[in-house]
């Protein structure tokens, strides 16, 4: 109610302000207006990545993921002194490791489970019936051990076909910007809306601006505040205890299912009794932001930029399994690959969670960073960047970045660029099995790792401000490419392409 | 304050007050956009993937809340 109420203020101020912007409009337009046409950017992006760390297997598994993101970013001037930006796109991903919320499979259906969405479950699961008794070929490490007649099987090395091996994040974003008659002043609100199938996510903010000294000073302050929601998923085997109780290895899913212990034989001994649902599937971020940019010559500038984030509510993900060290080890599967269970070898055999991971209900988020540009030539400039990082989690790290654009042309630009980035480990972390059951919060995402990374890419820009290639009374404007490499030192990898076509009004 | 934290906040505060005051036309090389404080738009993507593999963000004007990041 609180954020239905928010969003009707921010909207009301939003379409008041263009309003009053119109109004004015009329009154002096022979000024010149802050944006002068309609301009239109279509952004895409292929991303692709692969490690070894899966989260949803206890920090052990495939990570691959790729995620394809066609955007829509529309500036329409709105008087003389206001820009409405409509920001709108998908993000369309699949991934291993979500896939392994559910990893397993069966020739045989292994007793009953529940719909993908079956209302009358208090809990959301993963399974996707038409996978059910089929091995897809993603799956193919597991299909050559030729055991498939038997029990269900599973392992974290290979994405399962369960539903949540892909989803859709569905986003738009509104923003309202307000310029002084002096162009001294920079008013804006901001509405976000998000939506995945297990996460939803409203966003408002606002900010000014302010330009000092003959515009060679700027500063500005913003604040936004995120209310988010889970919808939980969590893995099947937890899903069936939270479902079933005690009684659940002879109930629904594991109806009729071998568990296994670690020699590979039949048990009934495992009870993953630390597992408890969330009550409360809130996460709120609050972020104030405050920015000081000063010109330092005719061809330096530099940029600071200070960030407050708090945020609080359910900050772990449901479905990244944890594994204890002193609790014994439990398996669905083939025996035969216990012993290789930490490696890819490891074709058909799954290893039941102890718990999901488990995060404080708060974190404070303090980043610090800084951008100094210097025009080093007619043919080159030197872009730097560089970020301190602080949180209560015990995570520290530093971000370093340059970028070197050369002016090939009038027309084109080319921009080599470099990353580097450290992290210390938050207070929580430990790799796959090395939690206690005795500790409060734990979690084996390694995201949350102390690692280093780097990211080499360029960029190729052509611009042409005759705009003489037309497309339905638009004409092209700008068109951006960019190619990054990116390596975590635990073994990730990753490359993105992006693609920009910027077009405006004739 | 440990010593290289203060020898750079000197030296950030050297430069900012010791600077001159440009005029508008001036600013040919400062309003190039080669030298945008801002990152460009096609860096949206980047920043994001960073958001989610990293446990930083903020601090770059770019995204520091809503999504879940968990994939």
């Amino acid at each position: 109610m609180i954020m239905k109420k928010n969003s009707l203020i921010i909207a009301f101020s939003m379409v008041s302000t263009i309003l009053l912007g119109q109004q004015k409009d009329s009154d002096a337009s022979y000024e010149k207006k802050v944006l002068d046409q309609v301009e239109i950017e279509f952004l895409s992006s292929y991303y692709e990545q692969d490690g070894k760390h899966g989260a949803v297997g206890g920090g052990l598994g495939s990570e691959k993921i790729q995620d394809v993101t066609p955007t829509l970013v529309v500036n329409i001037p709105i008087g003389k002194n206001g820009v409405l930006t409509v920001d709108s796109g998908i993000s369309a991903y699949t991934s291993a490791s979500s896939s392994n919320i559910n990893p397993f499979y069966s020739a045989n259906s292994s007793g009953e489970y529940d719909d993908y969405d079956d209302d009358d479950d208090k809990y959301e699961d993963d399974d996707d019936k038409s996978s059910k008794g089929n091995v897809p070929n993603t799956y193919s490490g597991a299909s050559t051990s030729g055991n498939l007649t038997g029990g269900p099987i599973g392992t974290p090395w290979y994405a399962s076909s369960g539903a949540s091996r892909k989803d859709v994040l569905t986003y738009v974003s509104i923003n309202y910007s307000e310029s002084s008659e002096d162009r001294n002043r920079i008013v804006s609100s901001n509405l976000y809306v998000s939506n995945e199938y297990d996460y939803n996510s409203l966003g408002l903010g606002a900010g000014i601006v302010g330009l000092f000294n003959q515009k060679n000073t700027e500063v500005g302050a913003k604040v936004k505040a995120f209310f988010d929601q889970w919808k939980p998923i969590y893995p099947t085997e937890l899903h069936e205890y939270g479902k079933y109780g005690s009684n659940f290895l002879n109930s629904g899913y594991f109806n009729n299912v071998n568990v296994l212990d670690q020699s590979g034989q039949n048990t009934s001994t495992y009870y993953p009794s630390k597992f408890k649902e969330w009550t409360s599937s809130n996460r709120n971020s609050y972020t104030a932001s405050l920015d000081f940019s000063q010109i330092l010559s005719q061809r330096a500038h530099i940029l600071f930029n200070l960030d407050f984030v708090y945020q609080h509510g359910m900050l772990s993900t449901p479905y990244h399994r944890i594994y204890f060290n002193d609790i014994p080890k439990h398996y669905i599967g083939l025996s035969e690959f216990i012993p290789v269970y930490e490696t890819n070898q490891n074709a058909g055999v799954f290893r039941l969670a102890d718990d999901i991971e488990r995060l404080p209900s708060s974190r404070i988020k303090i980043p610090f960073g800084t951008r100094l540009n210097i025009y080093a030539s007619d043919v080159v400039a030197v872009r730097t960047f560089y970020r301190y990082y602080y949180d209560n989690w015990g995570i520290t790290s530093h971000t370093a970045s340059v970028e070197l654009p050369f002016r090939i042309s009038d027309s084109f630009v080319f921009t080599p660029s470099a990353r580097y980035y450290s992290q210390v480990e938050a207070n929580y972390f430990k790799p796959y099995g090395q939690h206690s059951s005795k500790d409060t919060f734990y979690t084996s995402d390694y995201d949350l790792s102390g690692f280093t990374s780097t990211q080499f890419g360029f960029g190729i820009s052509y611009k042409d401000i005759f705009t003489q290639f037309k497309v339905l009374g638009f004409g092209l404007k700008n068109a951006d490419f960019r190619f990054q490499h990116y390596y975590r030192s635990d073994g990730l990898n990753a490359i993105i392409y992006g693609l920009s076509l910027k077009f405006i009004q004739n | 304050m440990k010593s290289y934290h203060k020898i750079l906040l000197i030296i950030i505060l050297l430069n900012v007050t010791s600077c001159t005051v440009l005029k508008e036309y001036e600013k040919v090389y400062i309003n190039d956009e080669l030298i945008a404080l801002g990152p460009k738009s096609l860096e949206r993507f980047e920043m994001n993937f960073q958001i989610y593999r990293e446990a930083a963000a903020g601090g770059n004007g770019g995204k520091t809340g809503g999504g879940c990041g968990c994939n």
